[in-house]
């Protein structure tokens, strides 16, 4: 596997321009002749189709929904960076820069980011331009927030629901291309796998999650924007249908998967209540600026929190970092939430839960200031826990968020296979070990909007614009594959074998070990645990699992048995990339690399790289790949929040 | 002219036409109400008033047509309008049949209302405006005598009820449709539909009432 | 954040296809936590279903969180159930009492005719988008945000509008089977800021075609959809929309 990251040679600062400058263009003439295939139509799916459709080239846009409206990108809440500096507050690109690729912990590329930082105001100017209404200030201009922490207001948001405004926005250009012929909608469609024709992506093999049928689908270019697969945890923030399928049938096409070990576990979520428990859900990060996250010192306690005296609770964050306190980043918080829960301290009846506590800052500011600042956040967690934040403290668990790893991608967003992109949270280039809020948001639209639409161009100026076919031999192949994969998730149903379990059940067993073994604290033991019993648990799956219904019709039990089964494959590959990942960094902690004050330590010697894997084939052991990283305008230097 | 056809067509064109023809109606309402008053001041005024109208020649007929097309293009697209709106229900109805809010006695039966209204009028125009008035027979006997009947008396009740019903959404629902609605004058709005209806209505009754109370000191 | 448990009966619409008969299917569910949530319970009654190799119902979600627009349901004759300003996903178990029994239809119009179960085919609303339901700027270079300057209250008033979902209650719900509080919301969000003010006469006159074209019905001024609209838009909106149209047809530049 050759790992060609084709950074352009020159000062960061103008390595984007000259690339861009380098790059082979299509005549406006041709590209009509030209097909692209996005799969995926969250922000960067969606702003990708919407712009190479307005380029002028054939879009087909595939999605698992019902709409292209859907996709998860939708729920985020916070807001969005940019480097405007419209605050005064001394911003700038470098500056954006420089904090991503630390918040990253230094394990992303320097030209990427930059890059990232660079288009990040292009990104606020074109959702403005669509109508986004973002928040102002009285006089007209746009209205910014610190976040997650950050020394400078950057962050523009549209109430809580910013991801939803910006998504809307991509999705209203992409439906206007559809008006103008040159957007193809294909929802309700899964991507089964890729098809490979002399080496590059020639097109997809979808299911018709209506039909149930196997369909044909050619281009001239492919697009993967699929998101992250944070539920290979079971639980996690993510949605319901977010999968790793079209990603990990990529890469068993050819396509290196990059850094699949790094994950994001968030903070603030919503305790796990019960195990009929389908999905977690996210509190605002904001919530640290006045809420005091605290434990009870006897692990026995039976009292409520609020009869519990000052002198018998652990304010372990005050106690542990006293300059950052409950501010702490994300990796630090979580970490030290589940310390405290191994430790017997938790809350709740689960004892999965840490106490937030609002009781300080309304007596200090007033309820009303308070309320102001976090009532529809107050009144969201009193919608799913019926417990009022103000009047009993809140409580807390991390949960499994954000994806860093992801296919790996050149400077101009390429995988392995040529003619084959991945874009947004499905490739692994811009949050290195450790995402920063409010910048995921950025990446996808970075990437769909400002970044593919012109590298995608300098691989298809080399394609000839002949009109593609779906006949050759590769689709035939890749046909007939899907449709045994089908046959084989469906060959238990009503045969009528007993023992027979569903595919949540494997889902959620996969889950548990994922969590426990490779989640926020690793070590070499539980890796190799993990790594011997989930391939127990996926031949179990495969001799045991039960899926109602057919294939020729609309078969949820199908769709999520299909995801399962490429989950029960690639949690194992992220167990053995967290395996050689034997330091400390960004959000995981890698308990044999800690310092004296068992605080996290980073390992620039020896893991300043990307891993990227290489699949072997059925049975055969991956082959990783590094690819160095080099930091030429910023020194990685170890994080400390005492 | 294919523009305001093609507007006329669509379903905010209707729902326009429904609004200004129903305003129409509302106005042609009011002044009859007004002009009906005139009996508070005894047969003679009412007699006069009457008399005052058919004198004004040409001008009747004219506004007869246009007062009957209004009314009929009010009430064939308020039928269209319904028929559109049971077909894009479908045919399968919900099981249950609540009211998460907002729905109104006015609003849940515009048809209905409609319906009876029509019928109503068809009564009310074969009682008072195709009969026969002679100088011996004026008006205002004619008016007495019907609405002595108990049984007119009642259709009549009822169905000045049911036009106060169909106005309590009506009126608002007009102003909603041009896109006057604002929370600045919503509730101004909300006063003033209940407070045209019931006026309008309570004189209406009033008249029967007083006729039917007091029919031997207007006789006499 | 203490849960008790109640057993339910679930009287749930089964559908094979958009051309199937479809008909009630009872279910008594058991020990049902009251914090779960209410597609969690489907979840729970689905998994003892594939334990019997019996095929799931089919209902649509996603985000879990609210915001997606995918789920819908009517569960007692409600949209999206009985809480206000709550989609399904939202909708928690303790709202309902022992011994309840549940009603659960697939969101019932012309114009989102049933796939299957409980899962309608909601692409008219796309296609209602497509006739005019964005600006026209193309990726690039736009002007530098802050030239275009909106003042607060005009900003929140688009937000007010912008956070449709599009989930279809609203048309659900409404007994015309009209989405005008979907399209109300897109044309007011644009028609108040002015990046869209170039085109609010034609967007007004072409969304509101499109409707007509899928088979919709006509707005009543009932003001259900307000009622229900998980996001909790106001039927202002629709009178905005109706000051759109009127001026796209009656004052055309052409």
């Amino acid at each position: 596997m050759q790992l060609d990251s084709k950074i352009p040679e020159g000062p960061l600062a103008e390595k984007w321009d000259k690339a861009r400058f380098s790059n082979k263009l299509v005549n406006p003439a041709n590209k009509r002749k030209y097909e692209v295939i996005v799969v995926g139509t969250g922000l960067a799916g969606g702003a990708a189709a919407a712009t190479l459709g307005e380029l002028g080239y054939n879009v087909k846009s595939f999605c698992i929904q019902d709409s292209a409206r859907r996709a998860h990108s939708i729920a985020a809440q916070g807001g969005i960076n940019a480097a405007k500096n419209y605050q005064g507050d001394g911003d700038s690109i470098f500056r954006l820069f420089y904090d991503t690729i630390k918040g990253g912990d230094f394990r992303a590329r320097e030209a990427n980011v930059y890059r990232l930082a660079q288009v990040s105001n292009n990104i606020i100017d074109q959702g403005v331009a669509q109508g986004i209404p973002f928040a102002r200030e009285y006089g007209g201009t746009l209205a910014n927030r610190s976040f997650g922490g950050a020394q400078v207001s950057r962050t523009f948001y549209a109430r809580g629901q910013t991801g939803q405004q910006l998504l809307i926005g991509a999705y209203s250009a992409m439906m206007r291309q559809v008006a103008a012929g040159k957007v193809t909608l294909y929802t309700r469609q899964e991507m089964v796998d890729l098809v490979v024709v002399d080496g590059e992506a020639k097109g997809i093999i979808t299911r018709n999650l209506i039909t149930g049928e196997i369909e044909r689908h050619s281009a001239h270019a492919v697009v993967l924007a699929t998101g992250g697969y944070g539920n290979v945890y079971f639980l996690s923030t993510n949605a319901m249908a977010s999968n790793v399928t079209a990603a990990w049938r990529a890469h068993k096409r050819g396509a290196g998967f990059a850094n699949p070990c790094m994950v994001q576990i968030h903070p603030t979520c919503i305790p796990v209540h019960g195990d009929f428990q389908s999905k977690l859900t996210l509190m605002s990060e904001s919530l640290r600026n006045d809420g005091r996250v605290w434990v009870p010192k006897n692990p026995n306690e039976t009292r409520k929190a609020a009869d519990i005296p000052e002198s018998e609770r652990d304010y372990y964050l005050e106690r542990k970092y006293p300059s950052f306190g409950n501010l702490v980043p994300r990796d630090v918080a979580s970490r030290n939430a589940k310390q405290a829960c191994d430790d017997g301290l938790g809350v709740g009846e689960t004892k999965l839960g840490v106490y937030l506590d609002f009781a300080e800052a309304i007596e200090r500011d007033g309820l009303d200031v308070i309320l102001r600042k976090y009532g529809n956040l107050f009144h969201m967690y009193e919608k799913i826990t019926a417990s009022n934040p103000t009047k009993e403290p809140m409580m807390i668990y991390p949960a499994v968020h954000y994806t860093m790893g992801g296919l790996w991608v050149d400077y101009e967003l390429m995988t392995t296979i040529p003619g084959l992109y991945a874009a947004g949270e499905a490739n692994f280039s811009d949050h290195g070990a450790n995402r920063l809020g409010a910048s995921a948001l950025m990446q996808g639209l970075a990437d769909g909007y400002f970044v593919l639409p012109y590298t995608i161009g300098n691989y298809l100026a080399n394609v000839a614009p002949e009109p593609t076919t779906t006949n050759h031999e590769a689709f035939d192949e890749a046909e007939t594959n899907a449709r045994e994969f089908t046959n084989k998730l469906l060959k238990n149903t009503g045969s009528g074998k007993s023992g027979l379990q569903t595919v949540d059940y494997y889902h959620k067993k996969l889950g548990q070990i994922m969590w426990d073994d490779c989640g926020m604290g690793r070590n070499k033991e539980g890796l190799e645990h993990a790594l011997k019993v989930i391939p127990e648990i996926r031949e179990e799956f495969w001799e045991n699992v039960t899926v109602p219904g057919n294939r020729n019709e609309l078969n949820q039990s199908l769709e999520r048995a299909g995801r399962v089964a490429d989950f029960l494959e690639f949690g194992e590959l992220m167990v053995r990339d967290a395996l050689e990942r034997e330091e400390s960094c960004g959000g995981h902690f890698r308990e044999e690399s800690q310092t004296e004050e068992n605080e996290a330590k980073r390992d620039d010697e020896n893991f300043s790289h990307v891993s990227v894997w290489e699949h072997k084939g059925e049975g055969n052991k991956p082959v990783m790949h590094k690819e160095p990283l080099t930091f030429e305008n910023v020194t990685p230097s170890q994080r400390s929040y005492k | 002219m294919s523009w305001f056809i093609q507007t006329c067509r669509s379903s905010l064109g209707k729902k326009y036409i429904m609004a200004l023809t129903g305003f129409l109606l509302g106005g042609f309402l009011l002044v009859h109400t007004i002009g009906n008053s005139t009996i508070f001041w005894g047969r003679e005024a009412f007699n006069a008033y009457a008399h005052h109208l058919h004198s004004l020649g040409i001008f009747v007929p004219i506004f007869e047509i246009g007062l009957y097309s209004i009314f009929f293009i009010h009430v064939i697209t308020g039928v269209l309008l319904w028929l559109q709106n049971r077909k894009a229900r479908g045919p399968q109805k919900y099981e249950v049949q609540t009211n998460p809010g907002g729905r109104t006695w006015g609003s849940q039966t515009m048809i209905y209302t409609g319906a009876t209204i029509f019928v109503f009028i068809l009564i009310h125009l074969a009682n008072f405006h195709f009969v026969e008035k002679t100088e011996v027979l004026t008006i205002s006997d004619i008016v007495t005598k019907v609405l002595n009947n108990p049984g007119f008396t009642l259709i009549y009740i009822i169905g000045m009820s049911v036009l106060a019903l169909h106005i309590s959404h009506g009126f608002w629902s007009l102003l909603q449709t041009f896109g006057i609605n604002d929370p600045q004058y919503n509730a101004p709005i909300r006063v003033v539909t209940w407070a045209v209806a019931a006026i309008m209505i309570t004189v209406f009754v009033l008249i029967t009432l007083l006729l039917v109370v007091s029919q031997n000191q207007l006789l006499g | 954040m203490s849960s008790k448990t109640i057993n339910i009966i679930v009287k749930i619409w089964r559908q094979n296809g958009p051309h199937a008969k479809g008909s009630f299917e009872d279910h008594a569910l058991k020990d049902i936590s009251t914090g779960s949530s209410f597609l969690e319970m489907l979840d729970v009654m689905n998994e003892a279903l594939a334990n019997k190799g019996i095929e799931p119902i089919a209902f649509d979600h996603d985000c879990r969180e609210g915001i997606c627009g995918m789920c819908g349901a009517v569960v007692n004759g409600t949209a999206h159930g009985p809480e206000k300003e709550t989609t399904l996903c939202q909708l928690h178990m303790r709202s309902f009492k022992d011994g309840d029994t549940i009603i659960i239809e697939p969101f019932r119009a012309t114009g989102f005719p049933v796939v299957k179960d409980l899962i309608v085919d909601r692409s008219a609303l796309d296609r209602i988008i497509q006739a005019g339901g964005f600006v026209s700027v193309n990726s690039g270079s736009p002007q530098d945000a802050n030239s275009i300057l909106i003042p607060q209250h005009i900003a929140e008033q688009a937000m007010d509008a912008a956070a449709c979902i599009g989930c279809g209650a609203c048309a659900a719900a409404c007994p015309n089977a009209a989405p005008m509080l979907f399209i109300g919301a897109k044309i007011s969000q644009l028609a108040l800021l002015p990046q869209g003010q170039h085109e609010a006469k034609t967007r007004a006159v072409n969304m509101v075609s499109c409707m007509d074209e899928n088979g919709f019905g006509n707005c009543g001024n009932e003001r259900v959809c307000e009622n229900v609209c998980p996001k909790g838009i106001s039927i202002r909106h629709i009178a905005r929309m109706n000051r759109e149209y009127l001026k796209g047809s009656f004052f055309r530049d052409e």
